[in-house]
C-alpha cells in the first residue's frame, strides 16, 4: 500500500493551477522526503498557497499527477486525501466558530463510531465510550498547547494566535502521515511558536512528514530540513538553506541575509 | 411551422421583456453583491403604479414614466434602509438572500388590500398588425421591442462611455480599491439602485402590457426567467444577462408552442438548473464579486 | 375552549413542531438553505392521502387522482414519510452536488414555485388546483371522525410521532455527528480537509428531514381531509423559516419554540382580533395578509436585534471542563 522507505512521501509531477486566466501554479515538480520536514518558501503571490491547497485537493488541478505514499490521489477529493493521512492547514483562519474549543479538535478525529447517522440514531451508549477516549486525547494536546483554559469558549471568540493553534492540534487530532502547513507560525505568541516547534521536531522524530509554507527564513533555517523556493507559479530552486543561499539567482529574488 | 414563426414573435417580445428586467437584476448583484428577490415584486409595484395613472386617462406609453420612477424610489428606499444596513452589519450572503425574501412577501401583503386580488390589465391601444417574414407583431409589441433596444444601448452608453459607468464597474470589481481610488462608492450605489429601479419599474410595465392581466402574484412569477437570464448570462454581468435574456425568451416561447403555454415556467426553471450545474459562472464568467459570494 | 379547538391546536401544533425539527435539523443544524421544504411536506401528504384513499371513481368520480389503494393506518402515514425521503434524492443529487450555496438556495425556491404550478396544471396526477378532498383519516371507517373521541384519537396519535421525531432529532444533534454537521455548517472546505464528507452529510441529513417533513403532511392531510397546491405555495416554507429563527436555531427547543410561538402563535393571536374594530369591519382577506406581512417583519426584526432567537445554540460543555475561575487561581498561586 505504502511507497518503499526510501521513497518520497509526496511527490507532484508538473502540476498546474489556472484559473480565470491566471497561471497560479505554472508546472511544479517536487518530491516532498518521508519523515522531514520541508519549507516551502517564496515572495507573495508566488503561489505557495495554491499550490499547498492543490496537494490537498481543495483546489483542483488544471494539470498534472500528485502522488501520495506511491498511490495516484490527483483525482481524490479533499476529505478522501485527509483520511488517507494528507492533511492541511489553512492561511486564513478556519475554525468552527460556533463550536467551542474542545469540539474543534473532536471534529477532527476520525474513529468515532458516534460520526454517522447510524451511530447516532444508536445513542450515546454506543459511543460515549469512544467520545471519553476522545476527549481525554484532545484534553492532553490542548494542555500540551498551553489551552486547557480555553477549551469551552467559543473558537470565534479566539484570538488570531489561539486560532492558529487550534487548527494545528485539530490537524494532530487526526493522527496525520503527512502535514500540509500553510503558514502555522503566523500571529503565535513567540513562547508557543518554540512549543509548536518543538512538537513538529517531536512528530518529525516519530516520522511524521511535513511541508511547511513559511515567511519567517529563521524559523525556516531551524525547521526545515530542506527548502523549495517558488516564485511566480514555479520552482527556482530547492535543497538545504545553506546550498541555495549559494545560488546567486535565489539570493536576488528572495533571500536577504 | 407558422405556429412555430408565431412563437418567435412572441419570443422576441418575451427577450425584451426580460431583458429590460434581467440587466437591473444582474446589476443589482454585480455591483451591491445583492440576490434581490424583492425585484419581482418591485415589478409589479411598478406595474400597478402606471396602471392607476393608464386608469386616469393617461396613455399607457406615458405611464411608463411613473412606472419606471416608483420602481426607482422603492428600489432606492428598499437597499437604503434595509438592504444596505444589514449589509452593513455583516450579514452574511443567505441571511441576505432571506431578509430580501422577507421583503418580498411584506411587499406583496402589503400590496393586496390596496390593489385587491383581482387581476387588472392595462389600456393599451395594439395598433395595426406589422407583418413580415410569416412573423405577425401589433404596433405596441414592436414598440416594447424598440424600449428594450432603447434601454439596452443606453446601459450600453452609460455603462462604456460616461464616468459613472466606469465608476459602476471599478465598484463592481473592487469596492475597497474604487474607494480608495477616490471613487464615491456610496453615492455610486445609490445611484445603481435608483438607475436598475428604474428598469425594474420600466419591466414591470411592459410585462404587464405583454400578458392579459396581472395581479399581485405575478411578481414572483416574473422573478424566473429573470433569474434565468441572470444566471445563464453570468451572475453580475450586463451584457450576459441580454445574451441570456435572448436565450431564455425565444427558448420558453418555443417550448411553449411545442409542449403547452403553461409549462413555460417549467422550462426557464429547467435551464436555470442546467445552467447552474453544467455552468455556474454563465457565459460569461465575471471575476471577483462572483468568486466571493457562495 | 372546547374540545374541538383544543384537538386543531395540538395536532397543528404537533405537525408543525415535526416540520420545524426537519427544517432544523438541514437549516439550522448542516446549513442547508432548504427554501423549497413544503414540497416535502406536500408530497408526504399527497403520498398519504392517495394511499388511504378509494380508487379516484368512488363517491361519484369527481375528482381524478392516481392510486388510491385504501391502506390502513400505519401505512398511509409511513408512506408519507417514505415519499418525502424519495422525493429528497433526486432532488439532492442536482442542488447539494453541484451548486454553491447561495444558487442552491435560489433553485430550491424557484423548485417549489414549480412544482406547485405543475401539480396545479397536471389535472390527472392529483386533480390539480382543486386537490384532494375526503381524505379518510386512521381509524376514520370505525370511529366517526366527527366525534370528540376521534379528536382524541388524533391527538394520541400525533403525540408519539412527535415524541419520535425529537428523538432522532436528539440523537443526531447530540451526537459526534451532529458536531460534525455544524462543523461543516461553519466552514464546508476545513470540514473536509478534516476528513469530512460534505456531500454525503448533506445528501444524508436532507433525506432525513425530507422523510419526517414527509411525516409531518401524512398526519396533517389525515386530519384536515383536504390537501390542494394552495395548502403549500412557496411562502408557507417562509413561515417556517421564520418560526426557526424566532425560536433559535440549531437546537430542538428552539425549533419546538419557534413552531409555538409562529405558525401557531400567529394563528391563534389573529383568532383574537375581533370582526370589527370600533365599528369598522376589515376586508375578509386583510387579516391574513396582514399575517403576511407580520412574519416578514418578524424575520426581519429577529435577524437584525436577535440573530440566533429566543433559545440560542447551546454551548457544549463537556465534563470534567475546567472552571474558569479555578485555572485562574492556579496560575496566581
Amino acid at each position: 500500500m505504502s511507497a518503499r522507505p526510501d521513497e518520497p512521501m509526496l511527490v507532484a509531477r508538473d502540476v498546474h493551477r489556472h484559473f480565470e486566466g491566471m497561471r497560479a501554479v505554472d508546472g511544479v515538480s517536487i518530491d516532498v522526503p518521508r519523515g522531514k520536514i520541508t519549507g516551502l518558501i517564496g515572495p507573495n503571490g508566488a503561489g505557495k498557497s495554491t499550490f499547498l491547497a492543490v496537494l490537498a485537493g481543495t483546489l483542483p488541478a488544471s494539470a498534472g499527477t500528485i502522488t501520495f505514499e506511491g498511490q495516484d490521489i490527483s483525482r481524490l477529493p479533499t476529505y478522501h486525501r485527509a483520511r488517507r493521512g494528507l492533511v492541511r492547514t489553512f492561511q486564513l483562519p478556519s475554525e468552527f466558530s460556533q463550536l467551542t474549543v474542545l469540539e474543534n479538535l473532536l471534529v477532527a478525529a476520525p474513529d468515532n463510531r458516534g460520526d454517522s447517522l447510524l451511530g447516532a440514531l444508536l445513542g450515546k451508549r454506543y459511543w460515549g465510550d469512544d467520545e471519553l477516549r476522545l476527549v481525554d486525547q484532545a484534553r492532553s494536546l490542548l494542555k500540551r498547547f498551553g489551552m486547557t483554559a480555553k477549551e469551552s469558549d467559543y473558537a470565534g471568540t479566539m484570538s488570531g494566535g489561539q486560532k492558529r493553534l487550534i487548527e494545528i492540534m485539530r490537524a494532530l487530532m487526526l493522527r496525520p502521515r503527512c502535514l500540509l502547513l500553510d503558514e502555522p507560525m503566523s500571529g503565535v505568541h513567540p513562547r508557543i511558536v518554540d512549543e509548536i516547534k518543538y512538537y513538529l521536531q517531536s512528530l518529525r522524530a516519530d516520522g511524521l512528514t511535513i511541508l511547511m509554507v513559511e515567511h519567517e527564513l529563521h524559523l525556516v533555517e531551524q525547521l526545515c530540513d530542506s527548502v523549495v523556493v517558488m516564485a511566480q507559479g514555479k520552482v527556482i530552486g530547492s535543497g538545504t538553506m545553506a546550498a541555495l543561499r549559494r545560488q546567486q539567482e535565489i539570493v536576488d529574488a528572495y533571500l536577504v541575509g | 411551422m407558422d405556429l412555430y414563426v408565431a412563437a418567435l414573435g412572441f419570443g422576441l417580445i418575451s427577450v425584451s421583456v426580460i431583458a429590460i428586467a434581467a440587466v437591473g437584476f444582474t446589476m443589482q448583484f454585480g455591483i451591491t453583491n445583492m440576490i434581490n428577490l424583492s425585484y419581482g415584486e418591485v415589478m409589479m409595484v411598478s406595474g400597478y403604479a402606471a396602471f392607476y395613472v393608464n386608469q386616469a386617462g393617461v396613455n399607457i406609453w406615458v405611464a411608463l414614466i411613473p412606472g419606471a420612477l416608483v420602481g426607482a424610489v422603492l428600489s432606492f428606499l428598499l437597499n437604503r434602509f434595509l438592504y444596505a444596513p444589514f449589509q452593513r452589519k455583516g450579514t452574511n450572503h443567505i441571511g441576505m438572500v432571506i431578509v430580501s425574501l422577507a421583503a418580498s412577501l411584506m411587499i406583496a401583503n402589503l400590496m393586496l388590500p390596496i390593489v385587491g386580488y383581482y387581476t387588472s390589465s392595462y389600456v393599451v391601444d395594439q395598433g395595426p398588425l406589422l407583418r413580415a417574414n410569416g412573423l405577425v407583431l401589433t404596433t405596441a409589441q414592436i414598440a416594447i421591442i424598440a424600449v428594450a433596444v432603447i434601454l439596452m444601448l443606453a446601459i450600453h452608453g452609460l455603462l462604456r462611455y460616461t464616468r459613472l459607468g466606469k465608476a459602476m464597474r471599478a465598484t463592481a470589481a473592487n469596492p475597497t480599491l474604487a474607494r480608495n481610488c477616490g471613487i464615491p462608492t456610496q453615492r455610486v450605489i445609490d445611484v445603481v439602485w435608483l438607475i436598475t429601479g428604474a428598469l425594474c419599474g420600466v419591466a414591470g410595465v411592459v410585462a404587464g402590457m405583454n400578458s392579459e392581466n396581472f395581479s399581485v402574484s405575478s411578481g414572483a412569477a416574473y422573478l424566473i426567467p429573470i433569474i434565468a437570464a441572470a444566471v445563464l448570462g453570468g451572475a453580475g454581468q450586463p451584457y450576459g444577462a441580454m445574451i441570456g435574456a435572448l436565450i431564455i425568451g425565444i427558448v420558453t416561447e418555443l417550448s411553449a408552442a411545442a409542449i403547452a403555454p403553461e409549462y413555460k415556467e417549467v422550462v426557464a426553471f429547467g435551464m436555470l438548473v442546467l445552467v447552474m450545474v453544467l455552468r455556474p459562472q454563465g457565459l460569461l464568467a465575471k471575476r471577483g464579486a462572483m468568486a466571493a459570494a457562495g | 375552549m372546547n374540545s374541538y379547538y383544543a384537538a386543531t391546536l395540538l395536532v397543528y401544533a404537533g405537525v408543525d413542531i415535526i416540520a420545524c425539527i426537519a427544517l432544523n435539523l438541514q437549516f439550522g443544524i448542516s446549513g442547508i438553505v432548504n427554501f423549497s421544504f413544503i414540497i416535502f411536506q406536500a408530497v408526504g401528504a399527497y403520498a398519504a392521502a392517495v394511499l388511504s384513499m378509494p380508487p379516484d371513481t368512488a363517491n361519484g368520480g369527481y375528482q381524478v387522482y392516481v392510486g388510491g389503494f385504501q391502506l390502513p393506518f400505519p401505512l398511509p402515514w409511513i408512506g408519507g414519510a417514505l415519499a418525502g425521503g424519495l422525493l429528497a434524492i433526486p432532488v439532492g443529487l442536482v442542488v447539494l452536488r453541484k451548486l454553491r450555496t447561495d444558487y442552491q438556495a435560489i433553485a430550491l425556491l424557484v423548485l417549489s414555485v414549480i412544482a406547485n404550478s405543475v401539480i396545479t396544471n397536471a389535472r390527472p396526477f392529483l386533480n390539480g388546483a382543486a386537490g384532494i378532498a375526503q381524505v379518510p383519516g386512521p381509524f376514520s371507517d370505525q370511529i366517526d371522525p366527527l366525534t370528540q373521541s376521534y379528536q382524541l384519537l388524533y391527538v394520541g396519535l400525533t403525540l408519539p410521532c412527535v415524541l419520535l421525531v425529537w428523538l432522532v432529532a436528539s440523537r443526531i444533534v447530540n451526537s459526534p455527528y451532529g458536531r460534525s454537521l455544524r462543523a461543516m455548517r461553519d466552514h464546508e472546505v476545513a470540514a473536509s480537509a478534516l476528513g469530512k464528507n460534505p456531500v454525503r452529510m448533506k445528501m444524508t441529513i436532507f433525506i432525513v428531514g425530507g422523510i419526517i417533513g414527509g411525516l409531518s403532511g401524512a398526519i396533517l392531510v389525515g386530519y384536515i381531509a383536504v390537501w390542494a397546491p394552495s395548502e403549500w405555495l412557496y411562502p408557507e416554507t417562509i413561515i417556517l423559516f421564520a418560526a426557526v429563527i424566532v425560536g433559535g436555531r440549531a437546537n430542538n427547543v428552539g425549533a419546538i419554540l419557534g413552531a409555538l410561538l409562529v405558525p401557531v402563535g400567529f394563528e391563534e393571536v389573529t383568532r383574537l382580533i375581533p370582526g370589527t374594530i370600533a365599528g369598522w369591519v376589515p376586508p375578509p382577506n386583510l387579516i391574513p395578509a396582514m399575517q403576511w406581512v407580520a412574519i416578514g417583519l418578524l424575520i426581519i426584526g429577529f435577524l437584525w436585534f436577535r440573530p440566533q432567537g429566543v433559545r440560542p445554540e447551546p454551548r457544549r460543555v463537556f465534563e470534567g471542563s475546567p472552571d474558569a475561575e479555578e485555572v485562574d487561581r492556579v496560575r496566581t498561586a
